[in-house]
C-alpha cells in the first residue's frame, strides 16, 4: 500500500526535492533562489505551450521516457526484486536515447551517445550494489533489506562510497553532467523536446530522484532514521559537488567509474565475503 | 522411439541429398518446406517421449563410421596440400595418427552409441523451429544473385541432419566424428562463394577447428587410458572425488575452440563472407551451439573443481572482451558475430558453473539467443540482398528505407538484452546466481564479469537501434514489399519469441527447469507461479512481465505506426543555421588497440584451463 | 493558472551582432547580486523551451534568417524583449553596410528596454514587463513580419 502511494506521488516527491534543491543550490552561490514549489510552476507552464515536434516517433518516446521511468519506480516501490528495477531502468534510458538519436540534431544525437556512456559508467556499479546489499542482508528483496537486522551501510561503507560517485552519473550533475551539459551540447537528449513533451522528460527527471534516493535510502536497512539521514547528506554532498566542480569530458568519467569506483565496490565485496568466511 | 530418433538425424541427410541431385526449384521448395512440420513433430514426439533412450547401432555403423573418420582426413590433408597450408595438413597428420592410436586401444563396450536425454531432445527442437526456417530462407535468398542455389540448400538441410547427429552421439569416438563434419560443413559453407577471401577464411575455420579435432581426441586416448571408458553417459557414472581432470580439460578446450572464445574467434567472424543464411544457422541453432551442449554435458562432472573455475575465468573474459570489440565494429555482420561470442562466453560459463540454475541459465541462452540471432541475421540478410546495406553508417535514416525489417531487427535486438525476454532472463537469473555462490564465499570476479559485460552488450544494443534510427525526417513512411518468403521467415521467428517472452514464467520453470534437473539430477529452484516466473526468493511478476513487454512493443512499433494529431512539426534545433549537420557515433576505435592484449590474455588463460584445469602439472 | 505560468518564464538570449556590453549585463543579471532566478527565470539557450526571446544587437545580415528561425522554434505564448539601443534601430551601428538596422523588421517585439547599455534594474524591469505582456497570451500561433511561403521557403524551414 505504501509502495503505492510513494509511486502514484513520486512525480510529487520528485518535484519537491528538485524544488528544494534548487533553492539549496542558489544558497550555496549566495543567491536567493526561486520558491520551493518552482517546479510545479514550471510544469503549469509547460502545460500551457503550443504543442511542437519534430516527428511523431520523437515525441512520443518522451511521454515514452516519463512511462517507463515511472513503470520502473513502481517495480522498485511495489515489485520485490531490486536487480528487475535497475533492468527496468534501462528502458527508460533506450526510450530517451532512441528517440535523441531519431532527429536530425546533432546536439541530441551526440547527447544520446553520451547518455550511452553514462550508462557504461554507472551501471556495474550498480548492479554491483544490489548485490552487495543481497550478500549483507541475504535477500534481493527490497522489504526484506528494508527490515533486516544489519544495517547496510556499516559493512558496505566502500560500496556506498561508489555510489556516491555515481550519483552524479545518474542525476546529470556535474562533473558527470556530460549527457546534458546545458552550456555545450543545450541538453543532448532533452534538446529537441519542446512544451508538453518536455513537460514529459522533465518530470521524469523528477522521478529519477525518487528512485535513486529510494536506493540510497536501503542503505539503512531498518534503521529508518539513519536512512533519511545518508538521503540527505546525499543530498548535500551531491549538491555540493556539483557546485564546486566543473564538467569533465566522458573518457575522464569512464575512468573514474572504471577504475575507481569499481574496485572500490569490489574490494567491498572481497572484504564481505572474506570476513563472512 | 528409437526409429523416429535414427528418422530425425536420417531425413535432413536424405533430403539434403535429393536436393543436391534433383536440381529442381519445386522440388527444393516443396522438401524444405515439408521438413518444417515434419521435424518439428518428430522433435515434438520425441521430447514428450519417455526420455532418455539409449538406442543400440549394429556394429557395422561403428566401422562405417571410423571409415568415414580417415576419409574426411584424407580429405582435409588433400585440402591442405592444394590450398598449401602447412597448418592444415600437419593438423590433419596429427589426427591421423591419434585416431589410429585410439582405434588401436580402443576397448569393446556395450553401452548404446546414441543416447537421447531431455537436452537433446531440446536441441533437436531448436534445430526443428529455428533451423529449417533458416533453410527456407535460403532458398529464396539464393535467388537474388548467387549461384548454386540447390547445392546450398541441399547442404543446409543435410547440416541439420549432421548436428542432430552430433547432439545425440553417446560414443566420444562418434562425437569426434560429427564434430569433423560440423567443421567441413562449415568449411564448404565458409568457402561458398569461392573468392580468395572465401577460400582463405575457409582455411582458418578448418585449422581452428581441426585444433578442436585433436584435443577431442586426445581426451578420448587420456580417458581411455585413465577410466576406460569413452561414452558420456558412461563417464558420468564414474566416481568423482577421484577421477583426473586432464580428458576434460582438453574436451572443454574444444568447445571453446568450437564456441569462436578468444582468441579463436577469427574463424566465427569470417564466416560473414559466406551467404547470410550461413551466418543465420551457424549462430543460431548449430555448430557454435555444440561448445555449451559439450560443456553441458560435461558440468556435472567439472562442477566445483579447479577446471570449472578456469573455465569460468575463460569464458567470463571473453564474454566481456567480445562485447568491447563488438562496440567497434562498422559491419552489421561483425557485429552480431561479435555479440554471438560474447554470449557464447555466458552460456559456457553458466554451464561450467554447473548449480542447477546456472544449467538453466545456459539452457535458456542457447534457445533465447538461437531464436533471437537466427532473426538478426535472416534481417541482415534481407538488409543486403533487397537494400543493399551491409555497413552500420549506412543504416541511417532505415526508417524511411526499411520500415518494415527495422520493426524485426528493433525486436530482435530488444530480444537481446531487455527486460522481460529470454536472454534477460539468463542474465538476471546468472546474476543471482553468482550472488548466491557469492555468500558461500567463491568467485568474486565471476559477479564483476557477469555484471560488467552484460552492460557493455546492453549499451552495444542501444547503440546500433539508435543507429538505425538516426536522422529521421518529416517524411511518410511508405512499406517496401518484401519476397514473401522472407516476411513468412520473419514473422515467425516474432511470433515465437513474443510468445516464449509472454509466456516466459512456465516455459522457464516448467520446460527449461526440467531439462535442468535431468541434467544436473538436482531440483532447480525455478518455478512458474501462474505467469509470474519464481526464482529461490525472486519473483518476476506476471504484471512486470506484461508492463515491460507493453512498454518496449510500443517503443519498437512506434516508429512505424505512431502519429500524433494536430501537432505542428518544426524543424530540429541547428543554431538557426540552414544548412544540415550529420552528427556521427562514437565508434570505440581506440579500443581496438587492446584487442592483441585481450588475445595474450585469452591464450594465457587457455594454457592455463588445459594444464591446471587438466591437472597436467 | 496563468498567474502561476507567469512564475516561470525561461529565456532565451541571442546576441545579433551588438558589443556584448548587453550580454555581460544579463550575465551580471543571473549573478549573486540581482538573481533573476528569484522570478523563476532561467537562461536556458534552447528556444525550443523558452518563453521569452532576449535579443541584443543591431541583426547583421547574417544573423537574420537565424533570429527567425530561433522566433520560429519556440512554441506560443512567446514574447520578444529587444534590449540596448542596437535593436532599437541600429544604435551605434545605424546605416552600416552590414547591418538591418534594428530587429523591428523582422520579429514582432513585446518590449523595449532602451539605454546603451540598459541599467540592470532595467533589464529586470523590461523583463517584469515582457512577462505581464506574456501572462495574457493564449497558444495562438504568431507571425513574422513579412510572414509568406516564400519566406519560410528561403529560411530552409520547409524542406528541413
Ligand atoms: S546596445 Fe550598446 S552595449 Fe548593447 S550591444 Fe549595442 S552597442 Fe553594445
Amino acid at each position: 500500500m505504501m509502495g503505492l502511494l510513494l509511486t502514484l506521488f513520486s512525480p510529487i516527491i520528485g518535484g519537491f526535492i528538485y524544488g528544494v534543491e534548487r533553492v539549496v543550490k542558489a544558497r550555496m552561490q549566495s543567491r536567493q533562489g526561486p520558491p520551493v514549489l518552482q517546479p510545479f510552476y514550471d510544469f503549469v507552464k509547460l502545460m500551457q505551450k503550443r504543442p511542437m515536434m519534430v516527428h511523431s516517433f520523437h515525441a512520443s518516446m518522451g511521454i515514452m521516457y516519463f512511462i517507463s521511468t515511472w513503470f520502473a519506480m513502481a517495480v522498485l516501490m511495489m515489485g520485490n526484486d531490486l536487480l528487475i528495477a535497475i533492468f527496468f531502468h534501462v528502458i527508460s534510458v533506450l526510450a530517451l536515447t532512441i528517440g535523441a538519436f531519431s532527429v536530425r540534431s546533432s546536439y541530441s544525437i551526440m547527447g544520446a551517445m553520451r547518455e550511452l556512456m553514462h550508462v557504461v559508467s554507472y551501471e556495474p556499479v550498480v548492479i554491483l550494489l544490489a548485490v552487495s546489499l543481497y550478500l549483507v542482508t541475504g535477500s534481493f528483496d527490497i522489504a526484506k533489506i528494508l527490515t533486516s537486522d544489519i544495517t547496510p551501510i556499516f559493512s558496505l561503507p566502500l560500496v556506498f562510497i561508489s555510489f556516491l560517485g555515481v550519483m552524479p552519473m545518474l542525476l546529470h550533475k556535474s562533473p558527470f553532467d556530460i549527457a546534458e551539459a546545458h552550456q555545450e551540447i543545450v541538453g543532448g537528449p532533452d534538446i529537441e523536446y519542446s512544451g508538453p513533451f518536455y513537460e514529459a522528460v522533465y518530470t521524469a527527471r523528477w522521478i529519477e530522484y525518487v528512485y535513486v534516493y529510494f536506493i540510497v535510502f536501503l542503505f539503512g536497512g531498518s534503521n529508518y532514521f539513519l536512512g533519511t539521514f545518508l538521503v540527505v547528506f546525499s543530498f548535500i554532498f551531491i549538491n555540493a559537488v556539483d557546485n564546486s566542480t566543473a564538467r569533465l569530458d566522458y573518457k575522464k568519467m569512464l575512468k573514474f567509474a572504471w577504475f575507481i569506483l569499481i574496485p572500490l565496490s569490489m574490494l567491498n565485496i572481497f572484504f564481505v565475503v572474506v570476513g563472512a568466511n | 522411439m528409437e526409429a523416429l530418433i535414427v528418422l530425425s538425424i536420417v531425413l535432413p541427410l536424405i533430403l539434403g541429398a535429393i536436393i543436391v541431385f534433383a536440381k529442381n526449384d519445386i522440388l527444393t521448395s516443396l522438401l524444405t518446406w515439408m521438413m518444417l512440420p515434419v521435424m518439428s513433430i518428430l522433435a515434438f514426439m520425441i521430447y514428450a517421449a519417455d526420455l532418455p533412450i539409449y538406442v543400440d547401432t549394429p556394429h557395422v555403423l561403428h566401422w562405417i563410421i571410423t571409415l568415414f573418420d580417415f576419409g574426411l582426413l584424407a580429405y582435409f590433408l588433400y585440402l591442405g596440400a592444394k590450398r598449401k597450408s602447412m597448418l592444415v595438413s600437419v593438423l590433419s597428420l596429427v589426427q591421423f595418427i591419434l585416431l589410429v592410436t585410439v582405434i588401436w586401444v580402443l576397448p569393446e563396450s556395450s553401452t548404446a552409441n546414441i543416447y537421447v536425454d531431455k537436452l537433446t531432445a531440446m536441441m533437436y527442437l531448436l534445430v526443428a523451429i529455428v533451423g529449417v526456417p533458416i533453410a527456407i530462407y535460403s532458398i529464396k535468398y539464393m535467388d537474388f544473385d548467387e549461384k548454386d542455389k540447390h547445392l546450398f540448400v541441399g547442404l543446409v538441410v543435410a547440416f541439420l541432419g549432421v548436428m542432430n547427429f552430433a547432439v545425440s552421439a553417446n560414443n566420444i569416438e562418434w562425437f569426434f566424428a560429427v564434430f569433423e563434419t560440423t567443421t567441413l560443413f562449415s568449411v564448404i559453407f565458409i568457402g561458398f562463394r569461392g573468392d580468395k577471401e572465401a577460400v582463405d577464411n575457409s582455411t582458418l575455420a578448418l585449422w581452428m577447428n581441426q585444433i578442436g579435432g585433436v584435443a577431442i581426441l586426445l581426451a578420448l586416448l587420456i580417458m581411455i587410458k585413465d577410466f576406460g571408458v569413452y561414452h558420456f553417459t558412461d563417464l558420468l557414472i564414474i566416481d568423482k572425488e577421484t577421477m583426473s581432470m586432464a580428458a576434460f580439460g582438453f574436451l572443454s578446450l574444444a568447445a571453446l575452440i568450437k564456441g569462436a572464445q578468444l582468441p579463436f574467434h577469427k574463424w566465427l567472424l569470417g564466416a560473414m563472407v559466406a551467404p547470410t543464411p550461413v551466418s543465420a544457422i551457424l549462430h543460431s541453432a548449430t555448430m557454435v551451439k555444440i561448445a555449451p551442449f559439450l560443456l553441458l554435458r560435461i558440468s556435472p562432472i567439472i562442477e566445483g573443481t579447479l577446471l570449472a573455475k578456469l573455465l569460468i575465468l575463460t569464458t567470463g573474459f571473453v564474454f566481456v572482451a567480445a562485447a568491447i570489440f563488438a562496440l567497434t565494429q562498422d559491419n552489421l555482420k561483425r557485429i552480431l558475430a561479435y555479440s554471438t561470442i560474447s554470449l557464447l562466453g555466458l552460456m559456457m560459463l553458466a554451464a561450467s558453473v554447473g548449480t542447477p540454475t546456472a544449467v538453466a541459465v545456459s539452457i535458456m541462452l542457447i534457445i533465447f539467443h538461437g531464436f533471437a540471432k537466427g532473426f538478426l541475421f535472416i534481417e541482415a540478410g534481407v538488409l543486403e540482398k533487397v537494400f543493399k546495406i551491409k555497413y552500420l553508417q549506412e543504416m541511417n535514416m532505415l526508417l524511411e528505407k526499411a520500415p518494415l525489417t527495422l520493426l524485426f531487427i528493433f525486436f530482435a535486438f530488444l530480444n537481446m538484452t531487455f527486460i522481460p525476454f529470454g536472454v534477460f532472463v539468463g542474465k538476471w537469473l546468472m546474476i543471482e546466481e553468482a550472488s548466491g555462490l557469492l555468500s558461500q564465499g567463491s568467485s568474486v570476479l565471476l559477479i564483476a564479469l557477469v555484471a560488467i559485460g552484460g552492460v557493455f552488450l546492453s549499451v552495444l544494443y542501444m547503440k546500433v537501434l539508435g543507429v538505425t534510427i538516426k536522422h529521421h525526417r518529416f517524411t511518410d513512411i511508405q512499406v517496401q514489399k518484401q519476397p514473401k518468403t522472407f516476411l513468412f521467415v520473419a514473422i515467425w521467428f516474432y511470433l515465437w519469441l513474443l510468445a516464449l517472452t509472454i509466456f516466459i514464467a512456465p516455459f522457464a520453470g516448467d520446460f527449461v527447469a526440467q531439462i535442468s534437473n535431468s541434467l544436473t539430477g538436482e531440483t532447480t529452484p525455478i518455478h512458474a507461479d501462474g505467469l509470474s516466473l519464481v526464482v529461490g526468493e525472486s519473483t518476476l511478476y506476471f504484471w512486470q512481465i506484461l508492463g515491460a513487454l507493453l512498454l518496449l512493443a510500443f517503443i519498437h512499433i512506434a516508429p512505424l505506426k505512431f502519429k500524433f494529431k494536430n501537432v505542428d512539426q518544426m524543424h530540429p534545433y541547428n543554431c538557426g543555421e540552414v544548412y544540415t549537420r550529420q552528427a556521427g557515433t562514437y565508434d570505440f576505435l581506440f579500443l581496438k588497440k587492446y584487442e592483441g592484449i585481450a588475445n595474450m590474455i585469452a591464450i594465457t588463460l587457455f594454457m592455463l584451463v588445459v594444464v591446471l584445469g587438466g591437472q597436467l602439472l | 493558472m496563468n498567474d502561476l505560468r507567469a512564475k516561470s518564464p525561461w529565456i532565451t538570449h541571442y546576441n545579433t551582432g551588438g558589443c556584448n556590453g548587453c550580454d555581460i549585463e544579463i550575465l551580471a543579471a543571473l549573478g549573486p547580486k540581482f538573481d533573476i532566478e528569484r522570478f523563476g527565470m532561467l537562461n536556458r539557450g534552447n528556444p525550443k523551451q523558452s518563453d521569452i526571446l532576449l535579443v541584443t544587437g543591431p541583426v547583421t545580415l547574417r544573423c537574420r534568417d537565424v533570429l527567425r528561425r530561433v522566433w520560429l522554434e519556440m512554441p506560443e505564448p512567446k514574447v520578444v524583449v529587444a534590449m540596448g539601443s542596437c535593436t532599437h534601430g541600429g544604435g551605434v551601428f545605424r546605416h552600416l553596410y552590414h547591418t538591418e538596422n534594428g530587429i523591428d523588421g523582422i520579429v514582432p517585439v513585446d518590449v523595449w528596454i532602451p539605454g546603451c547599455t540598459p541599467r540592470i534594474e532595467a533589464i529586470i524591469d523590461g523583463l517584469i514587463e515582457g512577462v505581464e505582456i506574456w501572462k495574457n497570451k493564449t497558444k495562438e500561433k504568431e507571425y513574422m513580419v513579412g510572414h509568406s511561403e516564400k519566406l519560410l521557403e528561403k529560411i530552409g524551414v520547409l524542406n528541413d
